[in-house]
């Protein structure tokens, strides 16, 4: 049995420790905000946070996560009330969708360290999350959006 | 009767927090649903693929309806023609097929609502007025919430004919609403076929021969099964021999070697260990149904090698194609030209690469079967779904999830026949799953195409022929009556194809994302050797095509082009000496009936080209919901530069090339546009698509602004990849 | 100047004591009888013999190493040995991750990285891209997958240590310059040959090609290199 923390909930899971990730939270514990993109690390759209560093859990096994806090998409925040979902919502991004549980954990962990990002710190954090439908601007525009709105809340 | 299986709870459309769900729906026409509280559902036909249907053919129905936006809830139907018309998501025909139906249900059951209130009151219909889903008697002060009356109004029978409202009046319509699921989609909600699950489901996966042109021989799974969570491994075949199939029935391979087991990785796993001895399948007769009866098709067995390919379509080029259009006499306008300007476009097989891989979920039993997924077209589907299940239609229950990304490739059901066939053999529901390399290197690609075209002129510098000459591996992109067919006295349009094994399909804007590219750029180069404007050039000719129009059939509106043109030279300052610092491209076209143009900004930094702004103008009618108009537009601008810049799907032996995203280039967040500025033409004409129409013109624009930046041009797809570069067939003919 | 350099000190006296003996040999073959020079008349002969001969071989070959360890100088085979070195170190298992620019390079190739995951200041990456973003403790198993160590990273930005366009000569004086090689001694120098992250340029995972010797050659002609004076070849 392998004991993990996932969204600040202990969970106990019975898995070969090789097994990645995020095939455990899809397939075993039923979490499916974190997506299967390409399974080697070069779509992003499987990123989560382990103690707040990003991992690509497509490739990372979940032996790694042991003693870890794993944060997904569904436990970003409470009520969907992130800084990056607020500003997500507000400026409509999504098209199709898929990549943007991804794309928002990639941005969460940039705002974590970087408070007032620059266009070219943006575009260094976010170049390894893919979208088809071509919604990167409006990614760029609302990540700047977010980095406001956490500005505002912090005061 | 609604039934919630696993989709998620409905959420409020506008601030979309999750509500408990009523029991008591009251059924008010096939796409509304009232409950006596008040709470009005609206049911959306069309599968959902970013292109936000889910929001915008709802507000269609709530506008003529005349309930509060903020309070509607949204639902994905299911598959039903009856009730919900035809709900096929492509040829950028949602918004196109949907505004008079989704209208006329809306005021239909307004209408019913209307009744239902005079017959409770006893007052003359005429004398009820709504507003925003409340009934009034304003004469004697009586009034109700529609959910009072939803009950009674579910008996009335639909009227038909019922007065739409004019569409000045719009308040929900022509307003920008937000996306019914962003609240959903940014809180990692389960929307998509991947994420679909259900009782006892199982994993499967094919494992398919390493390239085109291979089939299955034989197959060891002794280690396979072997492997944790493993319950089979077997091989079936999807279609019988001698099966007639639809037009949407493609499918590569027609041997399934099926590894079935627990969960994803433990499937993945087993894959590794089958030991499996592939080989040549040869030629393949298949049959293909079709108006005037089924045909036969000889699928060649060759294994293909691009560069081969290639050499062999200049060939084709090279040679008489079949005749498709002609106006005047092209033959002797050409003889007699004062100076021939030829130039030869090529561009590479694409694939789709929908962020969600390929996926279905079927549950298949003697008497019944329940499929859910990504589908495009769950109508085109369902005959040979029935078929091959031997099933009756009504007996067969398709769900259509959200589709992480679609493209034209979920059209294609083979996927959804795979799961279905292996849910009947395992006797279980099963989920069948394309790894990315599976997805990337299965075919149904954007097909290899190459066009030749040829303008005259006179000693005037006027133009006085003008010729296209386009092929592809299987099939050619002309499209003979567009533009500037039209406007050329003397016009002739050829094509030619060359069978292949590797299966096509369509790819936003078929054919289209090819020809624009191509046509636009000549059309530049045509241009500068008649010392014109490019936008100018074009309106002449679209003046000419209005005016005094060459031949029948011409198939586009000259004005609404121009008037895409005129806007986007309005809206980019063309021409204005503060715009010179850029290299400007611009390119239009017109496509799935809606007019596009783009004048693209692009600038060198450190030798790589980098496309900072586009100015993006449309006519699509009447725009239903104006930001996410805007969304679509830039998606299709992004994805037009990265695909002309990098697309590329590539072949040796028949095996693909590229076949995860470490080797298939895609745009990426760093490379897109600073800014894009997006508008419509304003009027009043019944709304068209755009999903596709902004994309084709993007090549074009994108080419003709590298010209101006590197004073080179680009006759070879993908433009930044040097290896295509290198096969310019037009350094030798220069014009002359 | 004698004094100035280590180096050059030692070459110095090496030199003087080579210049003394030959000149002894040949007194002594002149004259049949053991003839002792005036101290100072040799002195002055052999600084100026010994001046001759350093300033040439400031042009040829330059010994870096004054190691108190040096086992031998012997510039030749330094030289040699660091062929090789240089050979294994700018092939791309080595090279891709001693970029000149701030992204790893990638492949037999050495296109940029996709996705363009920056150096970051620490050299461990930035924002959602650090290396063990999406670099493991290992190997992930599979084709083109990412090779992995539990101490994945590039070197640090004040200390790039780049091996990209680097010449022979450029190399071999980077390497013992601890102001650019990472503040390393000669004996660290010759640990580091033995370094997780160096070893993993023979194990880096399924479709990479291997340096062009196997590790324990590398060892052995870096060890030479080192330990018979680090020379650098010469820059023509």
């Amino acid at each position: 049995m392998i004991k993990l923390n996932i969204n600040k909930k202990p969970i106990e899971v019975d898995v070969d420790p090789e097994t990645p990730l995020l095939w455990v939270l899809r397939d075993t514990i039923g979490l499916v905000g974190t997506k299967y993109g390409c399974g080697m690390a070069q779509c992003g759209a499987c990123v989560v946070h382990l103690n707040g560093v990003a991992v690509r859990s497509c490739v990372t096994k979940v032996s790694r996560a042991v003693g870890q806090k794993v944060v997904t998409i569904e436990g970003l925040s409470e009520n969907n009330d992130h800084p990056l979902q607020k500003a997500w919502m507000e400026l409509d991004v999504p098209q199709c969708g898929y990549c943007q549980s991804g794309q928002i954990m990639s941005a969460a962990v940039l705002l974590n360290e970087n408070k007032n990002p620059t266009d070219q710190d943006i575009n260094n954090a976010m170049e390894g999350n893919i979208c088809r439908c071509g919604t990167y601007l409006r990614i760029h525009n609302a990540i700047k959006l977010a980095a406001e709105i956490q500005r505002k809340d912090s005061k | 009767m609604i039934s919630f299986t696993w989709l998620p709870e409905a959420g409020l459309a506008h601030n979309a927090k999750d509500i408990p769900l009523p029991a008591d729906w009251n059924e008010v026409t096939g796409y509304i649903k009232i409950t006596s509280d008040n709470i009005i559902k609206i049911i959306n036909p069309n599968p959902e693929f970013g292109q936000n249907v889910m929001t915008s053919l709802p507000m269609m129905v709530a506008e003529e309806l005349d309930v509060e936006w903020k309070k509607v809830v949204v639902e994905m139907g299911p598959h039903d023609s009856v009730k919900l018309g035809p709900q096929f998501t492509g040829g950028s025909n949602s918004m196109r097929m949907y505004w008079r139906p989704l209208r006329e249900a809306g005021a239909a059951a307004r209408n019913m609502l209307m009744q239902a209130a005079a017959q409770t009151w006893g007052v003359p219909i005429e004398e009820i007025t709504t507003k925003a889903g409340m009934l009034y008697h304003e004469k004697t002060g009586k009034s109700g919430k529609y959910g009072e009356f939803a009950s009674k109004a579910a008996g009335i029978a639909i009227p038909k004919g019922v007065k739409l409202k004019d569409v000045k009046n719009f308040k929900i319509v022509r307003s920008s609403q937000k996306n019914v699921e962003s609240s959903k989609i940014v809180s990692g909600k389960p929307l998509f076929g991947l994420d679909y699950t259900h009782e006892g489901m199982l994993i499967a996966m094919i494992e398919h021969p390493p390239a085109f042109g291979m089939k299955l021989k034989t197959f060891d799974a002794s280690q396979s099964l072997k492997m944790p969570g493993i319950k089979d491994v077997f091989s079936m075949k999807l279609y019988e021999d001698g099966f007639e199939q639809g037009g949407f029935d493609t499918r590569t391979f027609n041997d399934l070697l099926v590894v079935v087991g627990k969960t994803t990785w433990e499937v993945m796993q087993a894959r590794k260990k089958l030991v499996v001895q592939w080989e040549p399948a040869g030629e393949i007769k298949e049959k293909i149904g079709g108006r005037g009866g089924a045909r036969e098709v000889i699928v060649p067995g060759e294994l293909e090698t691009s560069s081969a390919q290639y050499a062999k379509m200049q060939e084709y080029a090279n040679k008489p194609g079949q005749v498709v259009r002609k106006d005047g006499d092209p033959e002797t306008a050409f003889k007699n030209a004062a100076q021939v300007i030829e130039r030869t476009y090529n561009a590479p097989f694409l694939a789709h690469n929908c962020m969600e891989p390929i996926n279905f979920f079927a549950h298949v039993t003697d008497e019944k079967a329940l499929v859910a997924g990504p589908l495009q077209a769950p109508g085109w589907s369902e005959p040979t779904l029935a078929k091959l299940l031997n099933l009756p239609a009504d007996k067969i229950e398709i769900q259509m999830t959200r589709m992480g990304g679609g493209f034209g490739r979920r059209a294609y059901g083979h996927y959804l026949y795979e799961a279905a066939v292996i849910s009947k053999k395992v006797k279980a529901p099963i989920k069948l799953i394309y790894t990315r390399e599976d997805d990337m290197t299965y075919g149904i690609y954007r097909p290899m195409y190459t066009a030749t075209y040829r303008a005259a002129l006179d000693a005037n510098k006027n133009l006085i022929a003008f010729s296209v000459k386009g092929g592809g591996i299987p099939e050619h992109a002309i499209h003979a009556n567009r533009f500037p067919a039209g406007a050329v006295d003397n016009y002739l349009a050829e094509t030619w194809q060359i069978p292949s094994n590797i299966t096509i399909g369509a790819f936003r804007a078929p054919r289209s994302n090819f020809n624009a590219a191509a046509e636009q750029s000549f059309l530049d180069e045509l241009a500068e050797a008649m010392g014109k404007d490019p936008i100018d050039f074009r309106l002449e000719l679209l003046k000419r095509a209005k005016e005094k129009p060459v031949g029948k059939n011409n198939e586009y509106d000259a004005d609404r082009y121009a008037g895409v043109l005129k806007l986007l030279k309005e809206k980019s300052g063309w021409g204005k000496p503060e715009n010179n610092k850029y290299h400007r491209g611009v390119a239009a076209y017109f496509c799935h009936n809606s007019y596009a143009g783009h004048v693209v900004d692009m600038v060198i930094r450190n030798g790589k080209p980098y496309v900072e702004r586009v100015y993006s103008a449309m006519d699509c009618g009447i725009v239903i919901n104006p930001d996410a108009a805007t969304n679509m537009v830039e998606g299709a601008v992004i994805d037009g530069i990265g695909n002309a810049f990098y697309g590329k799907l590539s072949h040796k032996e028949g095996k693909a090339e590229q076949n995860n995203f470490n080797r298939y280039r895609v745009i990426r967040h760093s490379e897109v546009p600073k800014k894009i500025e997006v508008y419509f033409v304003q009027n009043d004409l019944d709304p068209t698509g755009l999903g596709e129409p902004p994309f084709p013109p993007v090549f074009g624009a994108v080419a003709n602004a590298l010209y101006k930046g590197t004073n080179k041009r680009y006759y070879n797809q993908p433009f930044l990849d040097p290896a295509t570069q290198n096969n310019n067939t037009n350094t030798n003919k220069k014009t002359f | 100047m004698v004094m100035k350099f280590r180096s050059s000190a030692f070459a110095h006296l090496h030199i003087f004591k080579l210049a003394n003996l030959i000149f002894y040999k040949l007194i002594n073959m002149s004259s049949g009888k053991t003839y002792f020079m005036h101290t100072k008349t040799f002195a002055v002969i052999s600084t100026i013999l010994s001046v001759i001969v350093l300033m040439s071989f400031a042009i040829k070959n330059e010994p870096l190493n004054n190691d108190p360890n040096v086992v031998a100088k012997d510039s030749v085979a330094s030289v040699k040995a660091f062929m090789d070195v240089y050979k294994v170190l700018m092939s791309p298992r080595c090279m891709n991750c001693h970029p000149a620019g701030d992204i790893p390079l990638n492949g037999d190739d050495g296109h940029l990285h996709s996705m363009n995951p920056q150096r970051g200041k620490d050299g461990k990456g930035i924002s959602a891209m650090k290396c063990t973003t999406c670099h493991q403790p290992t190997n992930v198993e599979g084709l083109n997958q990412p090779p992995g160590h539990p101490d994945w990273h590039l070197p640090p930005a004040n200390m790039k240590m780049v091996f990209e366009g680097r010449t022979a000569n450029q190399l071999a004086k980077q390497l013992v310059n601890p102001k650019t090689n990472g503040n390393k001694t000669i004996k660290q120098l010759i640990a580091h040959a033995d370094d997780g992250l160096v070893k993993k340029g023979w194990d880096p995972g399924e479709g990479r090609t291997l340096p062009p010797m196997s590790h324990a050659e590398f060892k052995q002609a870096w060890i030479t290199w080192l330990n018979t004076g680090a020379y650098a070849p010469s820059s023509k």
